[in-house]
């Protein structure tokens, strides 16, 4: 039984491992003016999130360039891409990627230059529809 | 009280009764009280063609000797597993616990974890007006409509 509980995780922990923004997590997650946050199962109750993982990093064009090309090469596999683009510059992107496994996946990405240059990055992974999930989130305050 | 004596005959008794026995001329009961004789532990080795013949040397059941090398095999199984168990579902927790790095600091503590998540969706939220005037155009029809509303000049 604990075996199967103890296997049982590990799909939750490889889904994102196939997506390039994983690599942002591990690079920047535990750096200087950056807030990485982990959510699990406990903590989503209202949220119908299986997985929550988001990186605010601040004040840092290199990790902005290193996201930007980790999300061009997931928007590749993604099911749905929207974007807002300020003065030519993407600065929010949400990609709704293939459903795997019984999760649907989601990326959303966020950048605000006042009063400071700023990136959002966050991963989310959910039994819901991506697009509901999308809607409530964007609404939610 | 009644004593009861081991020796139920004599040793000139058994000697009459072996040697009896080997005619042929025993009775059940002598033979009975003979086997009673020679199954004593104490009798001298010139007994011991009558022992062996009265069954005293009964092959005795030979027990299994003790392996102990199969359970060391299973226990060491058992505990592998244990162990793997234990370590993928401590893994599995570290991994799946809630958590924030602030600057490089873990943070555990759950309100301020909730904190800063809340704080990363606000980001990507309707506080911000760019994607609020987004998300009422999320569908691609939306995004296009309002593109082609500049060129009309209905979009200002």
């Amino acid at each position: 039984m604990l075996l199967i509980g103890g296997f049982g995780i590990l799909p939750k922990l490889q889904a994102q491992s196939d997506l390039q923004i994983s690599k942002v997590f591990d690079q920047y997650g535990e750096r200087k003016g950056v807030v990485m946050v982990e959510l699990s199962d406990e903590m989503l109750d209202g949220y119908d999130f299986s997985l929550f993982k988001s990186i605010t990093i601040k004040n840092n064009r290199a990790a902005a360039d290193f996201i930007r090309k980790c999300l061009i090469k997931d928007e590749l596999g993604a099911k749905k891409v929207k974007q807002v683009v300020a003065n030519g510059v993407p600065t929010s992107i949400y990609l709704q990627l293939p459903r795997k496994g019984e999760f649907y996946r989601l990326i959303l990405f966020n950048e605000t230059f006042k009063p400071e240059h700023k990136i959002t990055l966050i991963y989310i992974e959910s039994k819901n529809d991506s697009e509901d999930v999308l809607k409530l989130i964007l609404k939610k305050k | 009280m009644r004593l009861k004596f081991r020796h139920k005959i004599t040793f000139e008794q058994a000697d009459k009764l072996i040697e009896k026995y080997y005619d042929g001329y025993t009775t059940v009961e002598e033979e009975k009280l003979l086997q009673d004789f020679l199954t004593q532990t104490n009798l001298s080795a010139k007994y011991k063609p009558e022992q062996a013949i009265f069954g005293y040397f009964e092959t005795k059941k030979q027990k299994p000797a003790f392996n102990i090398r199969p359970y060391i095999r299973w226990t060491g199984a058992a505990v592998a597993i244990l162990v793997l168990a234990v370590g993928i579902q401590t893994f599995a927790w570290k991994n799946s616990a809630s958590y924030a790095y602030v600057d490089g600091v873990k943070i555990t503590n759950k309100n301020e974890i909730k904190t800063q998540a809340l704080a990363s969706l606000s980001n990507v939220s309707a506080d911000n007006n760019e994607v609020e005037q987004s998300i009422e155009n999320l569908n691609d029809n939306g995004i296009m409509q309002q593109q082609l509303d500049v060129f009309s000049g209905q979009g200002e």
